[in-house]
């Protein structure tokens, strides 16, 4: 098989940039859906750079990684959903700013 | 053409990802995290993972956005709340610095070839070993001092085995024979290749036997009415085999030409259906030394023929032909193969994470029940009241249903 036109290090890179894109999300915006969606933007880069890895090496581990990620994904987006409904209910908002408990 | 597309797509996926952070509606961050995962999956599919594409689509820009998209609107939280007096303002310059020293190493290993990207293995190679040694029941085929088939008895292959890539050495023993303390019946050496699939046939007598190594190829056809055939020639008599379809000499098609004795053809493809074969002695193609009438050819599959002879009690011979057939393997991230590694090797991961989602369910339902727990408690009150609030209602009583109701 000949090597492939597109280098597993541009995937990589690629991932990197998804994965920092995700992490700024998680850091400077205060909604907790928003907060949310950027961790999934981030657990996707990371799943980019396995699949990339497990054609780099001809091995289906990375892949089978991808699928328990995404597995343990559905199930941390149902906790975490639920989560956020509960804090909706106390506190009315899902921004993270009103969630201190104690007083300044 | 696969660069470009990966840049265009590339491109998308970054563009979404910025906007789904900078939307200040979350409804819209959704639909462009819907579009960044659509762009994840068309490169796992680039990335020959077309089962994980599939999954990608279904599984997370189908369900887990539909149900982000559900929360949303439940909550009515569409409208973010422009961000200001940020309670930390130092963390906008910090998270940004943070991210572009990362970016700068992320780069800089990747620049200066330490992501170790050079080896590339794309498919172990397989092996399996096929008895055809007459008047020797049963063998044991080692490969390296490793069993790879034991008490395989005639006209028999085993299974297909994954093998890790090298040089080995085969050997040959009849069924039980220690290893280590007998002489073996054949050797022969090997060479396995990423992407191989190899039969070690046994041929010859028990006075004579010989190992050949018969290289198949079980990869998909893009034909759909072919298959792949390997001959291996164990016909002692004669110096050449022809294999031809059909009986008649002149017009039929030959599919194999000048096959020496203990010699494996190259993989050849050809048209499945049924049909008659015929093996002549090289040459002129006068003499026909065996027909076989109405084989079967699978398409899609890949067969391994070993025409062969196995003597009487008489000295005269009879015609073997052993055709074994095995299926295409399973392509490198195709959903066969992906469920075959994971119910082989990865089923206590599996039981694992079917735990954690049983837990994950528990725990979403004692998350929102706590809020239904009060209402129920007050229903029933109203539905079954205790003696003290029997008639005549408490004016607490009533003044509380008021306010509830």
């Amino acid at each position: 098989m000949e090597p492939p036109e597109v280098a597993t290090e541009l995937y990589v890179l690629l991932s990197a940039i998804l994965f920092i894109l995700g992490t700024l999300g998680v850091l400077l915006r205060r909604n907790a859906i928003l907060i949310f969606m950027s961790v999934e933007l981030m657990l996707n880069a990371a799943n980019l750079a396995l699949a990339a890895f497990a054609r780099q090496w001809g091995n289906l581990d990375g892949q089978l990684l991808v699928f328990f990620v995404m597995t343990i994904a559905a199930a941390e987006v149902a906790v975490g959903l639920a989560l956020i409904v509960a804090i909706f209910r106390t506190k009315k908002s899902t921004d993270i700013d009103d969630l201190h408990l104690f007083k300044n | 053409m696969e660069l470009t597309l990966f840049i265009i797509v590339g491109a998308i996926a970054v563009v979404t990802a910025v906007m789904m952070l900078i939307s200040e509606n979350a409804v819209h961050s959704a639909l462009f995290l819907v579009l960044n995962f659509a762009c994840i999956a068309f490169f796992f599919l680039m990335l020959s993972g077309a089962f994980l594409a599939m999954v990608q689509i279904t599984v997370y820009a189908g369900a887990i956005m539909v149900l982000f998209l559900f929360v949303i609107m439940l909550l009515g939280a569409e409208r973010l709340r422009p961000e200001q007096n940020p309670r930390f303002p130092w963390m906008v310059p910090a998270a940004i610095a943070l991210a572009l020293i990362f970016l700068v190493t992320v780069s800089l290993a990747i620049i200066r070839g330490e992501v170790g990207a050079s080896s590339r293995q794309i498919e172990q190679p397989y092996v399996r070993a096929v008895n055809a040694v007459d008047q020797l029941e049963a063998v044991d085929v080692y490969l390296d001092g490793a069993l790879i088939a034991e008490n395989l008895v005639y006209g028999e292959a085993s299974a297909f085995t994954p093998w890790e890539r090298g040089r080995y050495d085969i050997t040959l023993y009849p069924a039980g024979a220690d290893p280590v303390a007998e002489e073996p019946l054949a050797t022969a050496k090997v060479d396995l290749n990423r992407g191989e699939a190899i039969s070690f046939t046994a041929l010859g007598t028990r006075a004579d036997p010989l190992l050949v190594v018969a290289d198949e190829d079980l990869r998909g056809t893009d034909r759909s009415d072919a298959l792949r055939v390997t001959v291996v020639n164990g016909v002692r008599s004669v110096e050449r085999i022809d294999v031809v379809r059909g009986t008649d000499p002149v017009a039929s098609e030959i599919l194999i030409d000048d096959l020496p004795y203990g010699a494996a053809s190259r993989p050849v493809l050809i048209t499945g259906g049924t049909t008659d074969l015929s093996v002549f002695s090289d040459g002129v193609r006068r003499d026909r030394l065996m027909t076989f009438s109405d084989r079967t050819l699978t398409p899609e599959q890949g067969h391994l023929w070993v025409f062969t002879t196995r003597a009487r009690p008489d000295n005269s011979f009879d015609n073997v032909f052993l055709s074994l057939e095995s299926n295409a393997l399973p392509s490198f991230g195709g959903p066969t193969s992906i469920g075959l590694t994971l119910f082989a090797r990865y089923i206590l991961p599996m039981q694992m994470v079917a735990v954690v989602l049983l837990v994950a369910m528990i725990g979403t339902i004692i998350f929102t029940r706590d809020m239904l727990a009060p209402r129920r408690v007050f229903v029933r009150r109203l539905a079954n009241p205790p003696a003290e609030l029997q008639a005549p209602i408490a004016p607490e009583a009533a003044s509380r249903s008021s306010l509830e109701g």
